[in-house]
């Protein structure tokens, strides 16, 4: 099987590298402050994006069982185990940016503006 | 008390945790009573970590399934004597904290933000004991995501440009740092099917030759995540804003414990999942000591050109965070122990450090190394444990720090690395060439008309108490070494099996 085709095949992991790339380049290059939040949620993201991949498998069901039911060797069942970690890392992710943006509330009440270049000027004259 | 504690460890988190969230209540009723009962709090933690370690140390491992799911599954918690220590040393370190804080907090903080910074202490401390005593990977992110927000809490809390400007900067590079660790902990996930750390070193050590580019992968992706978090060398640069910029109790914690706890953090997953033959043989163990040997280098240097105290206190321990991660980087038994007895050492000095600067600013309101000018017939206690502090940083015998020191040579002549102990002493005089200005103004340069008189030290006793406690505690440790040096050598049974 060629490169290209495996990566066909698996291209949600591809996806979430690329995506954390991004989130890493934006969080550190952009000079707003809103961009760099912006920044760390599409990395958190692209994380909650490998895991979800690494737990699914194609044409499975949700791991639902009653009690009553015969079971037939043909279904295969999603990990579910991913799904409760991406659960809980986005209500840590909710966390930082709501503290984030609370940070950067108080930044525009001192320094009048939102641009990390600005508010470094700024302190350099004081 | 004991008894339960030793059947059921998690308590002391959840007992501390709880404590965090009494406070606005007690806040609520009387302000005033928050600093005390937080005190409190700690004492009973620290009394049961310290039953805690005595039980470690006769050779018992306790292993606790939280919520009677059994490893696999569950959540574990594992005391042992490395877990017992570092629970230790964060009550005893955060106990004196809190107490110092009781006197210096109103002048630092807002009235009304008092109960809410106690929260977010005590947050902390459960937190970092959190982080100490779990044996799963998912939780150890939890709780490092924890620690984080609550540590740039800290900092916030002074409310001011520098510090809300700081608090920004160190949760913009933390939330970096925690995703290359949450990452590394997914690959790990895919790599072993586990979240237990146990099983996923076992099932690692079966499956490992089939992915060596993600190995490569998730190591430095660890390396560089804990590294921001615990600002080794050339990812510090959020520290000596963050650090310098709060208040005194919130640098002396910031400062003694958070960063290492990351460091604990970092050696359960390489060493306990990864082992040292991996490590040495793809030369990450050579990248950690070369970041260390330009953090001992480097961080002193750039604590000499600073002029503020506390900037200067900031900078010294991205230098000191070098030896902790050079006795990790070593690997041989000595050299691993003096780096794990390193993190109680540091965080002793460190703290004694920061809060001499705090009481110098309570009373006479300077910031600055060059005004201190016979501070010392002034202020005694306070100069008298700050040149204890800081001549046991330059690591002269007698002091705590020489003993870190001395094991850190001896063990890196066991690694085979005898270039390492010229950079020790070479560190070490760097540490003088800072330290020791400050000490001489103090003491020796004295405006002759001066009537050469000891005053004693106008700062509430709170302050002055803590100060002598955590002076006796280096002279001590520097004499006694026995008590953390049998803890740290057993430490270091369970990673180099």
């Amino acid at each position: 099987m060629s490169v290209f085709a495996k990566l066909m095949q698996n291209y949600p992991f591809f996806v979430s590298e690329v995506l954390f790339c991004i989130g890493i380049y934006t969080t550190l290059s952009q000079t707003s402050l809103m961009k760099k939040i912006i920044g760390i949620n599409i990395i958190g993201n692209s994380i909650f994006l490998l895991l979800i991949a690494a737990g699914n498998i194609r044409e499975g069901i949700a791991p639902i069982m009653h009690s009553g039911d015969h079971l037939p060797q043909e279904i295969v069942y999603v990990n579910p185990l991913p799904a409760a970690l991406v659960l809980t890392g986005i209500v840590v992710s909710l966390s930082v940016t709501a503290f984030a943006l609370s940070i950067v509330v108080r930044l525009y009440d001192y320094y009048g503006t939102i641009e990390s270049n600005e508010i470094l000027e700024i302190r350099s004259w004081e | 008390m004991f008894s339960f504690v030793v059947a059921h460890p998690p308590a002391l988190v959840v007992f501390v945790l709880m404590g965090a969230f009494i406070m606005p209540t007690i806040s609520h009723f009387r302000r005033s009573l928050c600093g005390p009962a937080s005190c409190v709090i700690m004492l009973v933690a620290l009394m049961c970590s310290f039953h805690l370690a005595r039980f470690a140390m006769a050779g018992n491992t306790i292993k606790y399934a939280a919520g009677g799911w059994l490893p696999p599954w569950g959540i574990e918690v594992v005391i042992n004597s490395f877990s017992a220590f570092i629970l230790l040393i964060i009550s005893f370190i955060c106990l004196l904290i809190l107490f110092y804080s009781t006197a210096s907090l109103q002048t630092e903080i807002a009235y009304n933000a008092i109960g809410w910074y106690y929260t977010i202490f005590l947050l902390l401390v459960a937190s970092m004991m959190g982080m100490a005593i779990t044996n799963d990977i998912f939780n150890m992110y939890v709780f490092i995501e924890v620690t984080g927000i609550s540590a740039c809490a800290l900092v916030l809390a002074k409310n001011t440009k520098m510090a809300t400007d700081a608090a920004f900067k160190y949760l913009l590079l933390a939330t970096v740092g925690s995703g290359f660790v949450l990452f590394g902990i997914s690959l790990m996930y895919m790599i072993t099917g586990n979240l237990n750390i146990d099983y996923v070193a076992m099932e690692f050590r079966q499956v490992y030759t089939q992915y060596p580019f993600l190995i490569w992968t998730v190591l430095s992706f660890f390396l560089v995540g804990f590294g921001i978090k615990s600002a080794l060398f050339p990812l510090h640069l959020w520290l000596p804003d963050a650090h310098s910029s709060a208040p005194t109790s919130s640098s002396a914690i910031l400062s003694g414990l958070v960063v290492k706890a990351y460091i604990v953090a970092l050696l359960k997953f390489y060493y306990i999942i990864f082992g040292f033959e991996l490590l040495d043989a793809i030369f990450i163990r050579h990248l950690i000591l070369i970041m260390a040997a330009s953090a001992m280098l480097f961080g002193s240097m750039f604590a000499f050109a600073q002029l503020d105290i506390k900037r200067r206190l900031a900078y010294s321990s991205v230098a000191q965070i070098g030896y902790v991660f050079l006795g990790i980087g070593l690997g041989s038994p000595l050299g691993m122990a003096a780096g794990i007895i390193h993190i109680f050492n540091h965080a002793v000095m460190k703290a004694c450090l920061f809060m001499a600067a705090g009481a110098i600013y309570y009373q006479t309101g300077n910031k600055q190394v060059n005004k201190l000018q016979g501070l010392g017939y002034e202020m005694p206690i306070t100069l008298g444990a700050f040149s204890i502090a800081a001549l046991s940083m330059v690591g002269l015998p007698l002091f705590s720090g020489f003993i870190s020191k001395w094991y850190l040579a001896q063990g890196s002549i066991e690694a085979g690395m005898p270039l390492f102990v010229g950079l020790i002493i070479l560190s070490g005089l760097l540490n003088a060439s800072y330290f020791l200005p400050i000490i001489w103004q103090a003491f020796f340069d004295v405006d002759q008309h001066k009537p050469k008189t000891f005053t004693l030290d106008a700062i509430p006793f709170p302050m002055a108490a803590t100060l002598v406690v955590l002076a006796l505690t280096i002279i001590y440790f520097g004499l006694n070494p026995e008590f953390p040096l049998t803890l740290a050598q057993q430490a270091v049974m369970i990673f180099l099996p």
